[in-house]
């Protein structure tokens, strides 16, 4: 029997070997569709709408939960009582402490628990170690600021119902209906969001599994109390719940939560990425056109994802915008379970909840959870941007990223050696072709080992890194979170003795499969693997310079041979929580440990971090940029990235962007081009590959293509000081970047639904990138009756409605409303780091009523300095004949140091577009007292006439006027 | 060696430049010293009707539509058809080529050189392009870039005399190569024609001892068989002959053929190879069915006829396609074997049946017969070889036979002259063909060359086409484009795989030195 050994041993080998292939190929081989669960397979998302069915069809359905009266208390800004929910025809009941807290900011928040789970008075199946309570720590990782209770939010009650009127100038009022329980938020006295309206609210309570020897009737009963239904409730998916090969043990039970919400009058509902899918959001239930499941949130690694579908992607941000005309109100369920969202919009023929204001058409929203708390936020604006606004209170506003992030990344899966990527590097200069980051992809690993370099294919990263930072460009490397379980690497052996890894359901390491083969998780609920994770990044572990930076991959995180490639709900996170509870956020966890690790990768070198992640949830804003996941290279896929984007945005998240080129496949040139006009108005501009394709760096493209995609990347690099302005922007308020229609033209209701032109900041520019195969024009849509230059030639375009605007292949549709200035920087650079020193070109777009303004903001692009004052910022405005740049920053106290730094960079040229006939003949302006030449060009064949202004050579961070 | 002639070609200019001397503004090559001479008035170097002040060179303001104006600055970057288009530079009807090839480095202590104007002024010190520092002259954010020529000027004579020296190296090699190549040409040439004295009188000898044979064969016929009939010892041989291959087929066409057939599938995968599957058409037509035109007619041996049923018994291949015969004759010299050994025939030297005499007539004429037709084998193959594409100068047919390689990290490359290329990886895991040569070709590239001469700089470049390599999982056929350029030794420089599994090979080899690349010494002393 000695000689079987051998072969045997080959076997295993052999058969490791295949399933190692088998494993790591299967995304590329099969389109897993069908590996995600529709509604119908995931128990509670079932139970939920059978629930929603229920109510429908019972003609006098009366919802089972009523809030006591006596039970209710005001403190200061908060209401405090007990819902009773009825639990089957005895009259039994579960109590439900409910908090209703009324923010100063003006949002409330809506916050119901269920006592028993939350005491601990509960027993777990299969001796599960997990927590009794439902998940009450999302805000801890979601909520920044903005919970400061309001001091003039006033309690008036009522026998029924209870008034609270609160928010700016006391317009808001939350009407509490204590049975069955119920929530009218109304602004202006009118009704913009009802809780409850349909009678939805569901909260599953804790309740033991009776085995089913003994025909049971009373024990396991819910509220199902229409009569027709045969006593005892399917309990089919109450319990351990299987799918995809794989069994959810379910230690807690049943423990959905579910809410509806309604907002009357409203027929636009945006927001709750990630899906691929327009702007405005579809119904899910009816309607011809209607998708047939709720849109899902369930972070997810899906290979090729589909179009226009609720399936859930790679991030969640359970945030929803309700528009109509003139005012625009928003919700945040803040809850990090899978989540499902059904939307129906139904026309009121009497219209009683709108009283008389908006559409005839109520969206119906239904909203559930898996587990965890219900947990919602309202926001009741009345304008798109205050509800941003007040959403960004909470989760933060996007961060001042570095400058160099937001010009060209170049990527691949992958750049194969340091000698690869210096090749590139030159290569892209030598093309004259700006780019400010090359990206490496998992292989340039030792073995698939984060921290480590390959050292056959990348024996001298120090050297690369150093000829990129030459030309002042970087270089971002993967770090993924999960660890490849191997005998002698460092990182999985430390992650292991300090156990800091996720665990099993049985409290063990968790081990499965990812990229390395079998891999454990770092937790980063934990804050000592936190910790231990910002070590790994010190110069002295991870062999690096400054440089480089890092991208999140495969953070929902993707387990290759986990349920729905994912890890299993089950699984115990630190302080033993279920992986079910904190699924949506976990992403997030995981870029906040890194973009700790990145803050200060050297005692006192405290740089902004740039992380990238492919997952996220409310909040991740704050830590870097997101992109849309694999895409692939077709024209179906171009087209989805703008309203893809432009719903990040809006839902606070507007540092985003799609893989240009997209990753699978190889696009055909025209497509590529394209996909380079359209990236040039990606908040987040990144190039990208699959391993499988053609190298497609744009000076392999041939020309005409690489002509025309040099200069959309030039494009970009020279309203690069207009878009970090509209960063900065973001970064303090929320406002998106991308701005669509219904943002900027709250009243006008042709632009609500438009999802593929946009407005870039507050510029006034306004981009229809094409995205359709063999397009020479496109119909833009002019929102308004101001003046609309052609940004490349100054063809006037002008009224309300479509314009056919031309577009040949080398021509990106752009236009300039008129009425803004728009900062520009035109020479051509390597980098952006490398056009810091340079000039401005300010261009005046001079609007109807003559005058013109726009801001500039301007820092080190790198550091915190900007937090000492160390930026510019400056408000320009044109009016009757004098351009003026006036100061909007506030002092601190390096500003005077860096305005010194400042201060020759100045402006080298004005251009005044839309100029005034009058000045025909004028060759001088007064530039802050001195004289410089102005050069008139006169309106001619449907161009506008415009003047140049030379060498006025006023610096940039300084007041001064300059007189026409 | 692009630049280096560049470089050359600015070395001409020196005795323009010592006339225009300090007056040039910066930035101004030698070459363009003339159209910046006027102290009154400055005219667009692409657009003379636009006259600027003198004051408005270099003053960081672009003026001229072709960008003469700031040859020392930035200023007139964006004029580039790579730019975004505006109408800042005016009318259509002026000329936008941009008129200066960069910005001048004079890079005293080495050589000039032009530098981009988009690298004036950044805050990078580009000493590749410009020694001197004189791109970052404004000092921009504080940047300070030193004057590097004096060192980074020797360092490039050292190596450029090495690279002279291994450029006239590499000529020299290559002279040997196409002497060597002649010399292996004229070898072939002198076996080819021996070949063909030898193959007349090998035919000559052959046709002797044929006639030899036949004479023999005649004088004994009559002794061998008496009375052919129906049962004739041949009859009955072929009978037992049919047997045989009767259950010979039977037994190939059940499992065991299946069997064989699918090892040699397997090893067709390995290496596919004309013999085994001429082996493999042997076992289908054998298998077939019996018919006038397949398999085996045994009407014809079973029905007797005038003919000597010996001649028939040494005929018989001659009944069956031509692929069949060595297979049967292999067949029947075991059957026959078997027979005897079994005592059912009688040993063919005892019995009389055929003598010694025409044994040993027949193999020697056989004998001389196989030699003429290994022969004539042999000079199809050297006279295909002859006309086999080598290359200018038949040069590769020196290097035939040779293989260089390189060690390139996860993997060792090898490339073999005209025959094919290999990827063996250090990971374990068996060598991967790469591609196996088909053809000469050419290419464009636009390359860097480094300071030691290694690179395939730009230009059309001599290539080398290896195709049909190792299938890819998911993707074709692995291919090789070897790209050569001059170099002093056969040496791959760079693999890379441009897109899965189509790799490029960066080779030099004096193969391809050219003389008109010799470089003059370049007189850069007094620049």
């Amino acid at each position: 029997m000695r000689v079987s050994s051998t072969p045997s041993s080959q076997w295993t080998a052999l058969f490791v070997l295949v399933s190692t292939l088998c494993t790591l190929f299967t995304p590329a081989v099969s389109v897993k569709y069908e590996n995600f669960k529709t509604c119908d397979q995931a128990g509670f998302c079932k139970r939920n709408r059978a629930y929603a069915d229920t109510a429908a069809a019972t003609s006098s359905w009366k919802a089972p939960y009523a809030l006591t009266s006596d039970s209710l208390s005001w403190k200061s800004g908060q209401l405090q009582g007990t819902i009773l929910k009825t639990i089957n025809t005895n009259g039994e009941t579960v109590r439900l402490p409910i908090t209703i807290s009324f923010l100063e900011s003006g949002s409330a928040r809506v916050t119901i628990d269920e006592e028993k789970r939350q005491k601990g008075d509960i027993e777990l199946r299969h001796n599960s170690i997990a927590r009794k309570e439902r998940y009450n720590e999302v805000e801890d990782w979601t909520i920044v600021g903005g919970l400061g209770l309001s001091k003039n939010a006033a309690e008036s009650r009522e026998a029924e119902k209870t008034t609270v009127t609160y928010g700016p100038e006391g317009k808001f009022e939350a009407v509490v209906t204590f049975a069955p329980f119920s929530i009218d938020f109304k602004r202006d006295h009118a009704t913009q969001i009802k809780f409850n309206d349909r009678g939805l609210l569901n909260m599953e309570h804790w309740r033991p599994k009776i085995e089913k020897t003994v025909p049971e009737k009373k024990e396991g009963e819910e509220e199902t109390p229409a009569p027709e239904v045969p006593s005892g409730e399917d309990e089919s998916t109450w319990w351990d719940e299987p799918f995809g090969g794989s069994t959810d043990s379910k230690p807690k039970g049943p423990e959905s939560v579910s809410l509806d919400i309604t907002f009357p009058g409203y027929d636009h509902v945006f927001g709750i990425p990630e899906h691929a899918g327009p702007l405005s959001l579809r119904e899910t239930r009816g309607g011809t056109g209607a998708h047939t499941d709720p849109y899902r949130l369930y972070n997810a690694d899906v290979f090729e994802y589909i179009m226009d579908s609720p399936m859930t992607l790679y991030g969640a941000i359970p945030f929803m915008q309700a528009h109509r005309k003139d005012s625009t109100v928003g919700v945040f369920w803040m809850n990090a379970a899978e989540t499902w969202i059904d939307i129906i919009k139904q026309k009121e023929p009497h219209n009683p909840l709108s009283l008389g204001i908006g559409s005839a058409t109520d969206t119906k929203t239904h909203w559930f959870s898996e587990s965890g708390l219900i947990d919602v936020f309202v926001f009741l604006g009345p304008t798109p941007k205050d509800v941003t606004k007040a959403y960004g209170e909470l989760t933060g506003y996007t961060q001042l990223p570095q400058e160099f992030s937001i010009a060209y990344h170049q990527c691949r899966w992958n750049y194969n050696s340091d000698e690869d990527v210096k090749d590139v590097d030159r290569k892209m200069s030598k093309h004259q072709i700006p780019y400010d980051v090359i990206w490496l992809d998992i292989e340039y690993t030792d073995d698939k080992q984060y921290f480590t370099w390959d050292p056959l294919t990348f024996p001298n990263p120090i050297g690369m890194l150093e000829q990129l930072d030459k030309s002042d460009r970087k270089l971002v490397a993967i770090i993924d979170p999960h660890i490849k379980n191997k005998e002698g690497y460092q990182v999985s052996k430390e992650l292991k003795e300090k156990d800091l890894a996720v665990h099993n359901k049985d409290g063990n390491i968790y081990e499965g499969w990812c990229w390395p083969g079998s891999s454990y998780w770092v937790d980063c609920f934990n804050p000592e693997a936190i910790k231990w994770w910002v070590g790994l990044f010190k110069y002295n572990v991870f062999k690096s310079l400054p440089n480089l930076f890092i991208w999140n991959d495969m953070n929902e995180p993707s387990v290759f041979n986990g349920p729905e490639t994912t890890m299993p709900k089950d699984n115990l996170h630190h302080g033993n929580w279920e992986h079910r509870d904190v699924h949506n956020v976990n992403g997030l966890t995981f870029v906040n440990a890194t973009y700790q690790a990145m803050l200060e990768r050297k005692k006192g070198e405290l740089r902004r971090p740039f992380v990238l992640t492919r997952s996220y949830y409310a909040g991740s804003q704050r830590m870097g940029a997101m992109w849309t996941g694999d895409n692939q290279a077709n024209w179906d896929h171009i087209a989805a990235a703008f309203p893809m984007i432009i719903n990040n945005g809006i839902a606070g998240f507007p540092f985003a962007g799609a893989d240009v080129g997209g990753f699978f496949g190889n696009p055909e040139k025209d497509l590529l081009a394209r996909w380079y006009q359209a990236g040039a108005f990606y908040p987040f501009f990144r190039g990208h590959a699959h391993i499988d394709t053609r190298r497609r760096e744009p000076y392999l493209v041939g020309e005409p293509y690489m002509g025309i995609i040099t200069q959309a990347l030039r494009l970009r690099y020279a309203l690069l000081p207009a878009w970090y302005t509209a960063f900065h922007e973001a970064s303090v308020d929320g406002t998106p970047i991308l701005r669509p229609h219904y943002f900027m033209y709250p009243s006008d209701e042709a632009g609500f639904a438009i999802d593929d032109q946009f407005f870039v900041g507050s510029t006034g520019l306004l981009a229809k990138p094409v995205v359709t195969e063999g397009a020479t024009s496109v119909d833009i849509y002019i929102p308004d009756n101001e003046l609309y230059y052609d940004y490349f030639d100054f063809t006037k375009y002008e009224g309300q409605g479509h314009k056919t605007v031309p577009a040949p292949l080398e021509k990106i549709p752009l236009l300039m409303q008129g009425g803004h200035i728009i900062p520009r920087k035109d020479r051509p650079r390597r980098s952006s780091g490398l056009m810091k020193w340079d000039p401005y070109t300010l261009v005046i777009v001079i609007g109807k009523d003559g005058t013109a303004s726009g801001e500039l903001y301007v820092d080190d692009g790198e550091s915190y300095d900007y937090e000492s004052g160390a930026y510019i910022r400056r408000d320009f405005e044109y009016r009757e004949g004098v351009l003026e740049s006036r100061n909007l920053g506030t002092k601190g106290k390096l500003t005077d140091k860096y305005v010194k730094t400042m201060k020759d960079v100045v402006v080298e040229r004005v251009v005044v577009v839309g100029a005034p006939k009058a000045w025909e003949g004028k060759s001088s302006v007064k530039a802050a007292g001195k004289d410089a030449a102005l050069e008139f060009h006169a309106e001619e064949g449907g161009k506008a006439a415009w003047v140049v202004v030379r060498r006025p050579q006023v610096a940039i961070g300084e007041d001064w006027k300059i007189e026409f | 060696m692009g630049r280096i002639e560049a470089l050359v070609l600015l070395s001409t200019f020196t005795t323009s430049i010592l006339a225009a001397g300090s007056t040039r503004p910066r930035g101004v090559g030698p070459e363009f010293a003339k159209f910046y001479k006027s102290s009154d008035s400055f005219a667009c170097i692409s657009n003379p009707s636009i006259t600027l002040s003198p004051s408005q060179i270099n003053d960081d303001y672009c003026d001229c539509p072709d960008g003469s104006d700031e040859p020392g600055t930035s200023a007139c970057t964006y004029i580039s058809t790579l730019s975004p288009p505006q109408p800042l530079t005016g009318s259509s009807a002026q000329n936008s080529t941009v008129a200066l090839p960069g910005f001048y480095c004079k890079n005293k202590g080495h050589l000039p050189s032009y530098i981009p104007h988009m690298y004036v002024n950044d805050g990078a010190c580009d000493y590749e392009l410009c020694c001197d520092g004189s791109d970052e002259w404004e000092g921009v954010g504080g940047t300070k870039c030193e004057d590097k020529c004096k060192e980074i000027g020797k360092e490039w004579r050292r190596l450029d005399e090495i690279r002279q020296k291994s450029a006239r190296a590499a000529l020299k090699k290559k002279d040997e190569l196409v002497k060597e190549a002649g010399e292996l040409r004229a070898g072939v040439e002198k076996s080819i024609a021996n070949l063909e004295v030898e193959i007349k009188t090998q035919e000559a000898k052959a046709a002797e001892l044929q006639k030899v044979y036949e004479d023999v064969e005649r004088r004994e016929r009559g002794k061998v068989v008496k009375s052919p009939g129906k049962g004739s010892k041949v009859t009955i041989l072929a009978g037992l002959a049919k047997t045989r291959v009767e259950e010979l087929r039977n037994a190939l066409t059940g499992g065991v053929k299946r069997a064989v057939q699918s090892w040699e599938n397997y090893a067709a995968n390995k290496d596919t190879d004309a013999d085994e599957s001429a082996e493999d058409r042997d076992i289908e037509s054998i298998s077939k069915p019996d018919s006038e035109s397949e398999g085996i007619n045994w009407a014809e041996w079973e029905t007797s006829d005038e003919e000597s049923d010996v001649e028939a018994l040494y005929k018989i291949e001659e009944y069956l396609p031509e692929s069949l015969r060595t297979w049967v004759h292999q067949k029947i010299t075991d059957l026959r074997i078997m027979l005897i050994e079994n005592g059912i025939l009688a040993d063919n030297a005892n019995s009389g049946s055929e003598s010694k005499a025409v044994t040993d007539a027949r193999n020697s004429y056989n004998t001389a017969n196989d030699d003429v037709g290994n022969k004539k084998s042999s000079l199809g193959d050297l006279q295909g070889d002859l006309t086999k594409d080598y290359g200018a100068d038949d040069i590769f047919r020196a290097l035939k036979n040779t293989c260089v390689s390189k060690d390139s990290g996860e993997y060792e490359y090898e490339l073999c002259w005209m025959d094919k290329t290999t990827q063996k990886s250090k990971k374990g895991g068996g060598n991967t063909g790469m591609g196996n040569f088909v053809r000469f070709d050419k290419l464009y590239v636009d390359e860097e060359v480094g300071a030691d001469g290694k690179g395939l700089g730009q230009g059309e470049r001599f290539v080398l086409m290896y195709e049909n390599g190792q299938g890819c999982w998911n993707g074709p056929n692995r291919q090789t484009t070897v790209v050569l350029a001059c170099a002093e030794k056969d040496e791959i420089w760079k693999v890379q795989e441009q897109e899965k599994c189509m790799y490029r090979m960066d080779v030099g080899s004096p193969t391809v030195c050219e003389r008109e690349i010799k470089v003059e010494k370049a007189n850069k002393d007094e620049l």
